[in-house]
């Protein structure tokens, strides 16, 4: 498991500024979401997809396989 | 008769060693398929679901399907199909190998075994031409002392299905193990073992054709290049196991016998932790192109490694020492044992001791070394091993105080590495599955991982999602595929009716299988009905209905919402 400190207001934001800092996780991202292969947590609680979700400054972006387990 | 199938199942009685040739319909295959749902149907037609599933007149079965030996990546698959000694229910577990080939090249979309031969024996099935041998020799085996001794007098050109020395003992959760792996939940290895047979060897040179040969070519290709996508990628990169320690993160990994739902040295078993101090090989079924596989070095062994497994016999158990969680899970792959049921039995018992209702007091939480020694004592019955063997809910049963309560059992097969009271839409596919706590037949923590339910706090609103997850099971263990390829779809009904189409020549539409899968769920439930179900059976054990989750207070699931839920399920089904 690997972690990294973004600056981002918005989900979408998050996504963007990830595809450009780590291009191999840039081809598991279209646009401003996620491939559906993937899934997004907020802080260990909800599961969030819709990229205008807001990101407070401390709050931890969890991505993770849609398949979850085996 | 529809390209891709034979027509016919091999009905062998083992009493006598007697095989004859069983014809079948086109309408019953299209309205089953192979896998899961013609075992089912055959199965119902046969009157098993009142018949004691350890007598002799109990059938079991494997089916093929029409893709088997297609070059549809993942479809070398079968399913063995049987009454549950463990739960009294519907069984259906799903493996890979050149089993499934080779059985289907036998000359056969399925193989029903009957009766119980005089001693221990061996069926030898060569290009449908059945005889038994004596098997004495491998009494005691492990399954893959059996697999290579029989190989070795037969010949390189058998494949072989064998049980273990549970299997043998009628442990209720023995497996079927072939090729190293395993069909492994519900106890079908003691059905084969109540048979007296120690292993079936097939092979064959019986192929069916497929109706559009070039079609299905280029259809494989294209699956196949997009199975190496990021849909699979976990299962390339770690393997099953590649969540672990994100469960974790959520409190959904299941520690000590679901008294919590995290656990403090889950580092040590996860993939990343045992990639620092062993080497690791990757490898696939036969005619897959995942390669889910990886085996991690255990002195100068290999051991295969699962997140079921780490998880049943790991955090589950409380042992955090991964040398001893590879052991116990090399130890239920030579016994033949599921490892689920058998880190669930012993976790159970675990807490049992703890308790102080058993007096075992070595079998404590933790413990690596007592861990080896109930898994031995499982596989002979020897000790507590003769109760831990019914499984844990026959075991509360005869514990007593009420220890039922904590028995992590749905219907009797142990639940999964899956905390139902955190993720509770998974919670109602273990309540109502049909061959009970089940991650395989219900993907509902899928939907506990997505954006469509607060996974702590579902409302009826997740019951149609549950149902979509159960129907797409039904139908890929009925086809078969894998079930690591269903990310790879973007319309998985429209795409199977392509791939039924280009290897049947049928018409058959998306519409057409989604009326299959549910009529597969039904037919299994029909099962269960005659077998005795009743509502109660629908539910789950008290500790996940009154104690929220200690790591995670809000994950607390009520009996009343747990009961609504399963009324709406029983509504949307139409039962």
């Amino acid at each position: 498991m690997a972690s990294y400190d973004v600056q981002a207001g918005t989900l979408g934001q998050l996504f963007k500024a990830l595809a450009e800092q780590i291009p191999p996780l840039g081809t598991l991202i279209c646009k401003d979401r996620l491939q559906s292969a993937l899934v997004a947590n907020l802080n260990g609680d909800r599961f969030i997809s819709d990229p205008e979700t807001p990101l407070g400054e401390n709050d931890c972006v969890l991505i993770l396989s849609a398949d979850a387990g085996g | 008769m529809a390209f891709g199938y034979h027509g016919r199942y091999l009905r062998i009685d083992v009493t006598n060693g007697a095989g004859e040739f069983v014809p079948l319909d086109d309408t019953l295959l299209r309205e089953y398929l192979g896998g899961s749902g013609l075992g089912v149907r055959l199965l119902l037609d046969t009157g098993a679901a009142e018949a004691d599933p350890l007598a002799p007149e109990a059938p079991l079965i494997f089916a093929f399907s029409p893709l088997v030996g297609s070059p549809l990546t993942t479809s070398a698959k079968f399913a063995v199909v049987s009454k549950s000694p463990l739960t009294g229910r519907i069984n259906d577990s799903l493996s890979s190998s050149g089993f499934a080939v080779a059985g289907k090249r036998s000359g056969c979309d399925a193989i029903m075994i009957v009766g119980r031969a005089p001693q221990l024996s061996a069926i030898v099935i060569d290009d449908g031409e059945v005889r038994l041998e004596s098997a004495e020799e491998f009494r005691g085996a492990t399954c893959p002392e059996t697999e290579a001794g029989l190989r070795a007098r037969l010949g390189n050109g058998y494949r072989i299905a064998s049980i273990g020395p549970a299997g043998e003992s009628a442990v209720r959760y023995a497996s079927v193990s072939h090729d190293g792996r395993h069909a492994g939940r519900g106890g079908s290895g003691a059905v084969l073992g109540a048979k007296n047979i120690k292993a079936i060897a097939v092979r064959g040179t019986q192929y069916t054709e497929w109706a559009h040969p070039r079609e299905l070519t280029e259809l494989s290709r294209s699956l196949s290049k997009r199975s190496f996508g990021p849909a699979t990628a976990k299962y390339r990169e770690l393997g099953t196991a590649s969540n672990l320690l994100t469960f974790n993160r959520f409190g959904t990994l299941p520690t000590r016998n679901f008294q919590t739902g995290s656990f403090e040295e889950a580092a040590n078993l996860s993939p990343e932790g045992l990639s620092e101090t062993r080497s690791k090989t990757r490898d696939s079924c036969v005619a897959c192109t995942i390669g889910c596989e990886h085996i991690y070095s255990l002195g100068k062994t290999r051991v295969r490694v699962e997140y079921e497994n780490l998880f049943a016999l790991g955090s589950l158990c409380g042992v955090s020492d991964a040398d001893a969680v590879l052991r116990a899970s090399q130890r239920c792959d030579e016994l033949g044992i599921d490892t689920i049921s058998a880190g669930g039995t012993i976790a159970f018992a675990m807490e049992c001791v703890e308790r102080g209702w058993l007096k075992e007091q070595w079998l404590t939480f933790g413990s690596g070394e007592a861990l080896l020694r109930a898994l031995d004592l499982i596989g002979s019955r020897e000790g507590i091993g003769d109760l831990l063997a019914e499984g844990s809910r026959r075991a509360a049963q005869v514990i007593g105080h009420n220890s039922i309560a904590i028995a992590p059992q749905v219907k009797g097969l142990e639940i999964p590495g899956y905390e139902p009271r955190a993720l509770q839409t998974m919670a109602l596919g273990f309540a109502v599955g049909a061959r009970g706590a089940d991650h395989n037949r219900s993907g509902a923590y899928e939907v506990d991982f997505s954006a469509k339910v607060d996974r702590r706090n579902v409302t009826t609103d997740a019951v149609r999602h549950a149902i979509e997850t159960e129907d797409k099971a039904a139908l890929m263990d009925s086809l078969i595929m894998c079930k690591f390829l269903r990310g790879v779809f973007e319309d998985f009904y429209a795409e199977s009716a392509e791939m039924l189409r280009k290897v049947t020549g049928w018409e058959v539409t998306a519409d057409e299988l989604r009326e299959t899968a549910k009529r597969i769920v039904s037919a299994k439930r029909q099962f269960n009905v005659l077998a005795g179900w009743t509502p109660a059976e629908d539910t789950l054990p008290e500790r996940f209905l009154n104690t929220p989750l200690p790591n995670d207070p809000a994950a607390s699931l009520s009996r009343k919402r747990l009961d609504l839920l399963v009324a709406e399920y029983h509504r949307q089904r139409g039962w």
